[in-house]
């Protein structure tokens, strides 16, 4: 078997790598504070179908993915408000969210379905380096968004350990009393990164949109990528550098059954093949639920809970 | 109202005349949906002093607590710092103005170190962590203060005692100049308590001021330079200089009437052995918490398990009751062995349970009265709620439970009522007359209308020929109900003695882990 | 300083009646508003669009049974996830669980043949239906009450895999599922005796009957059964459950498993009923989606949904025949969907707590 398809697909795994890297940072920076937003879905889909009509329209991509970015921040408000300030359950606001994400994301796109997507982000360019065997195409062959992806999980890491205000959002996801009593506002706190997270997974929806798709169609877009996001978080032990290896091995999967259909290889029927990364996140989440897996340690402990002063 | 104005002060910063107040409050007022916590309270601390506020459980303590740190805002009164009105619309306020609150609750983050957890929230903190300079600080508070801490420790590996000064340190380093202590003795054992009042004094002596808010008389009485007692949300008393507060005085201020703590003990003769214990052992996630626990209790006998919150006294009731599974040795009730048979067999033996968690393990908050009653019955594959109704009804009225018939919810009920309805379903016998009560800490946060009733009830059930367990952190009450008094220390049985014969030094003694040479 | 009042949320004793009623109704309503300002800034007219959404669902005899039509797979829907989610169990792969159940279902009734009477056949198909939803939903209920696995998102991957197993028996050439007699891919028509009649010249088939009893049904069991007191206990407070040797491993798993096989059964209805065979459509519908979304607006309460369902049902129909009519996107019905569940949430704080605003100045 040809060698190098084994490399180019390496690349297009770390390509497909960043949306997840995005919205799995997205998800861990809101659970980290303890808000649980399971609507990761329909933030991706509505910022990529919107980052499409501001590219297409505007012919920036900067304005597009701008643009991407407000509206995973604005519909993660939506869940910050109604989990914080209305106190619901999270895990149904988090669903209501995917519904209400799908239908805007539709509703915007049915004019647009099916054109092509034409400003798009490209590869950056590093001269002879991206020619280089082996290495050219898994390490140079990206585009910025990409790069700052990986940037963002290192930066994210320090941030969360090293600095005054990572330690104050660990301590709201842990332990919100605590906070409270220190006399900074949990509120806040949790619809700031909130609002960040829907930020970052905005993002991630746009560029999945910009970089990676051919034209704007609902069920080809995400295909349940902000659910893999999720479980992700899990994965990696609410750690963002943990985030990407895993996001790089769930890209492999996912392009797997692409790769394998363009080489002919039809040992395979390819709707099986498209079962896989779904039921490889399942057996990795419940080998990771295991009795004495430590990954659950990680979890923030206050998690999904609405925070509430205790008032007698 | 004794009158305290013309008590001196002892601060060092003034050493004639009368202390200003460092912080007072006039005339609060506090309402919360049902009750009015503080009627019209007033209260003043000075520099160098340690003012008590005592009062029962729910007298108003923690709410005018919670007023003076900023966590609530009055609903009508005012507060002065050093002569100048204050307003704290939150808990920051409160520490930007020097006044922080130890909680009874420690408020720490388990997951984090000392020095991480002394340093959450404060202001003069850079952007970087830099760990080593801040453990360096915390442990230079520490040590001016008398008060020894790793800060590198991780909290949740810290004991009881040492979690509460690192929340004392924590306040310390936040430049604390009044510091609110909310019943810090409550989770303390005695050799503790003692280190926490050198602590104390240790900070009025550097200018601080302190407001200790208790229910134990007999430490008020030790620590305090005045007292302020409230009831019922209202001051009915205020006393100063040490020594000049008189406990009886002090009792009678706080619950209005005379209150003796007469002993009471089995006075009919000891029957048959109920509950067999042997070896008992238990681990869970691979931590011994019992080991080698062996002891019996007969009819009409009642065994106190004495012990500091976490010494194994919730896990070994929870094992008697079949909730768990121990890892080692058997428990037979009656008789017969019902080791890891779980809970409805033992129930079937006579097995009756009063957690120490009322509303939310004993009692179903969003059920009926009818509903919780029918919790621990054989219930048929058709719930027949029908028949079960008398009954109800009977059992209110048999106990005194203050409720709107068998269809008011469990979260309704104060907790003294919600504790009597817990009280009447395992006395009153489900799946066969009770044999073996096991109850934990069944008075704690009752008022002592309440806790009355609860004794009384105890009392009868051991008349009536029942075996009791009596589990409880109140040493007091361990030592003026039981017959026979076991000391749980890190799992093991360290102490036994009889109540009538008990002495606290010793029991004290064996619930700090000092085994010998007490007498 | 910061602003000078403060929003407080005091907790109700009691919530008021009146306000259970009025909140998820204020909720359509606020949505209904909502959906009309968007349709205005998108260039819509609102009146128009919900003029014609209406008449197609509830304004004409054929509305009317069109959207019941709808509310028979949405009722068992809906119950599915209420059953799971009323003991804080969060099924949201209802929607795997019902291609399952079309796929089980459609198996029945192509390898029975004619051999059965209706009378057996039929209630033998949806049987089959139901149990391949419980056993789409086995592994996420035995992992969540062994280990403790999210079951969120483990039922969610399944219906995932559920929509390429759909695309799997009708796609791949000589599948036992495809219609051999038509060069296109289509489900084969199951057994004659395993399909019922619809009513009169409607699209309303009798299968309403059975979703209408199996949601009276549930909600007769939660309120007068033991099985019902131990959801009741665990959904409320595990730890009283296990104080009362209540097994929440066991019940847990139980009710995971109806909620499968209702979501199933919601699949082998539409095989009996409209479909007769697999349609492999069905996975761009989100049939099993609407019921969560149904199911809070019931407030998890499983006679409710009979309402809630065929008011979503209407929203849809009117959506969906607004393609015809406007060139409206028929997205809206979705959109609203999401939008009504979102104010419902908002407004279940306005039912819980007393919210008042309070001036927060210096007292003095």
């Amino acid at each position: 078997m040809n060698s190098n398809i084994w490399v180019l697909m390496t690349g297009d795994s770390v390509a497909i790598a960043t949306t997840l890297v995005l919205a799995a940072l997205g998800a861990l920076f809101t659970e980290r504070s303890g808000v649980l937003n399971l609507g990761v879905e329909g933030i991706l889909l509505s910022s990529a179908v919107s980052s499409f009509l501001a590219a297409d329209a505007s012919g920036s991509i900067w304005l597009g993915l701008a643009v991407g970015c407000l509206v995973g921040a604005a519909l993660a408000g939506i869940h910050g408000a109604l989990s914080v300030v209305f106190r619901a359950n999270q895990i149904v606001a988090g669903l209501a969210l995917v519904i209400f994400g799908t239908g805007l994301a539709n509703f915007l796109g049915k004019p647009v379905e099916g054109k092509p997507v034409t400003t798009t982000i490209k590869p950056l360019s590093f001269g002879a380096l991206s020619d280089m065997p082996l290495l050219g195409p898994v390490v140079f062959g990206h585009d910025v968004v990409t790069y700052l992806a990986l940037v963002l999980a290192v930066a994210s890491s320090i941030y969360l350990f090293r600095t005054r205000p990572g330690l104050e959002l660990r301590a709201t996801g842990d332990d919100p009393a605590t906070v409270d009593a220190q006399g900074l506002s949990v509120a806040s706190i949790r619809i700031r990164y909130t609002l960040f997270g829907g930020v970052l997974i905005g993002l991630g929806g746009s560029w999945l949109m910009l970089a990676q798709s051919a034209a704007w169609h609902q069920a080809a877009t995400t295909n349940g990528l902000g659910w893999i996001a999720l479980a992700l978080v899990v994965f990696a032990g609410w750690r963002p550098v943990r985030i990407v290896f895993g996001a790089v091995l769930f890209g492999f999967t996912l392009q797997l059954p692409f790769t394998l259909q363009a080489e002919q290889i039809t040992v395979i029927p390819s709707a099986v093949m498209q079962m896989l990364p779904y039921l490889a996140t399942l057996v990795a989440m419940i080998a990771l639920s295991r009795p004495g897996s430590r990954n659950l340690l990680g979890a923030p402990r206050a998690l999904g809970q609405p925070f509430v002063r205790d008032e007698r | 109202m004794t009158d305290a104005s013309h008590e001196v002060a002892r601060g060092p910063h003034h050493s004639g005349g009368v202390a200003p107040s460092a912080l007072s409050a006039h005339r609060i007022v506090k309402r919360f949906p049902g009750v009015l916590a503080n009627d019209e309270v007033d209260f003043d601390v000075r520099a160098g002093e340690v003012h008590t506020l005592l009062g029962e459980n729910g007298a108003g303590k923690s709410t005018l607590a919670a007023i003076l740190c900023g966590l609530y805002q009055p609903d009508s009164g005012h507060l002065v710092r050093n002569g100048v009105a204050l307003h704290l619309p939150t808990p920051r306020a409160g520490l930007q103005h020097g006044i922080a609150m130890v909680h009874q609750h420690f408020r720490l983050v388990e997951r984090f170190t000392v020095s991480e957890n002394v340093v959450l929230g404060s202001r003069d903190l850079d952007f970087r962590l830099k760990r080593g300079q801040i453990d360096e600080r915390v442990a230079a508070v520490a040590e001016s203060y008398g008060l020894p801490i790793d800060p590198t420790a991780t909290v949740g590996d810290l004991s009881v005692g040492q979690r509460q000064r690192v929340e004392i340190v924590k306040a310390l380093y936040q430049g604390a100049e009044i510091l609110l202590l909310d019943e810090p003795t409550a989770v303390l054992v005695p050799d503790e308590v003692e280190k926490l009042f050198e602590n104390v004094h240790a900070m009025t002596r550097a200018g601080k001021s302190i407001v200790f808010i208790s229910h134990k008389l007999g430490e008020v009485v030790a620590i305090s330079d005045r007292v302020t007692v409230l009831r019922n949300g209202r001051v009915t008393g205020h006393v100063s200089g040490k020594g000049a507060a008189d406990a009886r005085e002090l009792a009678r201020l706080m619950v209005g009437r005379d209150i003796e703590m007469r002993p009471q003990r089995a006075t009919h003769p000891i029957g048959h052995e109920v509950l067999q214990i042997r070896n008992l052992s238990l681990a869970l996630g691979g931590v011994g918490v019992l080991s080698d626990v062996s002891f019996n209790i007969h009819e009409g006998e009642m065994v106190g398990i004495a012990g500091v919150a976490g010494n194994g006294q919730r896990e070994l009731a929870d094992t008697i009751a079949g909730l768990v599974t121990p890892t080692g040795g058997s428990i037979a009730i009656a008789g017969t062995m019902c080791t890891g048979r779980g809970p409805i067999h033992s129930r079937e033996l006579g097995l009756a349970y009063v957690p120490e968690d009322r509303l939310g393990t004993g009692l179903v908050p969003s059920m009926s009265i009818l509903d919780n009653l029918l919790l621990t019955r054989e219930r048929s594959v058709l719930v027949d709620r029908t028949s079960l109704r008398p009954e109800a009804a009977r059992l209110i009225d048999q106990f005194e439970i203050k409720a709107n018939g068998p269809d008011h919810p469990a979260r309704k009920l104060s907790g003294g009522n919600a504790q009597k309805v817990l009280l009447a379903r395992e006395l009153s016998g489900g799946r066969t007359t009770t044999k073996l009560l096991v109850v934990c800490s069944p008075t704690r946060g009752l008022d002592v209308g309440a806790i009355e009733t609860v004794r009384r009830l105890l009392n009868d059930a051991r008349s009536a020929g029942q075996a009791i367990l009596l589990v409880s952190e109140d040493l007091d009450e361990v030592m003026s109900l039981a017959d026979r008094i076991l000391v749980l220390y890190r799992g093991r049985i360290v102490h036994e003695t009889p109540g009538e014969t008990a002495s606290l030094a010793a029991v004290g003694a064996a619930m700090a882990g000092v085994l010998q040479g007490v007498a | 300083m910061g602003i000078p009042v403060r929003i407080t949320f005091e907790q109700r004793g009691d919530a008021p009646r009146r306000l259970s009623l009025l909140v998820p109704m204020g909720s359509v309503v606020a949505a209904l508003v909502f959906g009309a300002v968007f349709l205005l800034a998108t260039g819509y007219s609102p009146l128009d669009t919900y003029s014609n959404m209406l008449s197609g669902s509830f304004a004409t005899s054929r509305g009317v049974t069109d959207t019941l039509a709808l509310a028979t797979v949405l009722i068992c829907t809906g119950v599915a996830a209420a059953f799971a989610f009323q003991m804080n169990v969060y099924n949201i792969g209802g929607e795997g669980q019902l291609y399952l159940g079309l796929i089980g279902a459609a198996w029945a009734g192509i390898s029975l043949g004619e051999h059965l009477p209706s009378l057996v056949m039929v209630p033998l198909v949806l049987a089959v239906g139901a149990l391949s939803g419980a056993a789409w939903i086995f592994v996420p209920a035995w992992v969540r009450s062994r280990l403790g696995t999210s079951e969120i998102v483990s039922t969610l991957l399944l219906t995932y895999v559920g929509a390429s197993l759909v695309e799997y028996v009708i796609y791949t050439p000589g599948s036992y599922f495809r219609n051999p007699n038509t060069p296109f891919p289509q489900g084969r028509l199951v057994a004659a005796s395993a399909k019922l009649d619809p009513f009169g010249d409607s699209r309303l088939y009798p299968t309403i009957i059975v979703s209408v009893v199996v949601a009276v049904a549930l909600a007769w069991v939660v309120r007068r059964t033991e099985y019902g007191y131990r959801i009741k206990v665990i959904a409320d407070s595990p730890k009283a459950a296990q104080y009362a040797g209540i097994s929440a491993r066991r019940t847990t798993m139980s009710v995971m498993l109806v909620s499968g096989a209702l979501a199933g059964l919601g699949g082998a209805l539409l095989v009996v009923g409209p479909y007769g065979k697999i349609e492999p459509s069905i996975v761009n519908l989100g049939y099993g989606y609407a019921g969560i979304v149904i199911a809070a607006l019931a407030r998890n309460n499983l006679a409710a949904i009979v309402v809630s369902a065929v008011l979503f049902s209407g929203l849809r129909v009117g959506g969906e025949k607004l393609q015809i009519t406007t060139d409206t996107p028929i997205h809206i019905g979705v959109m609203l969907q999401g939008a009504i569940l979102l104010f419902a949430l908002g407004g279940e704080a306005f039912r819980r707590y007393r919210i008042r605003i309070v001036r927060t100045g210096v007292a003095t």
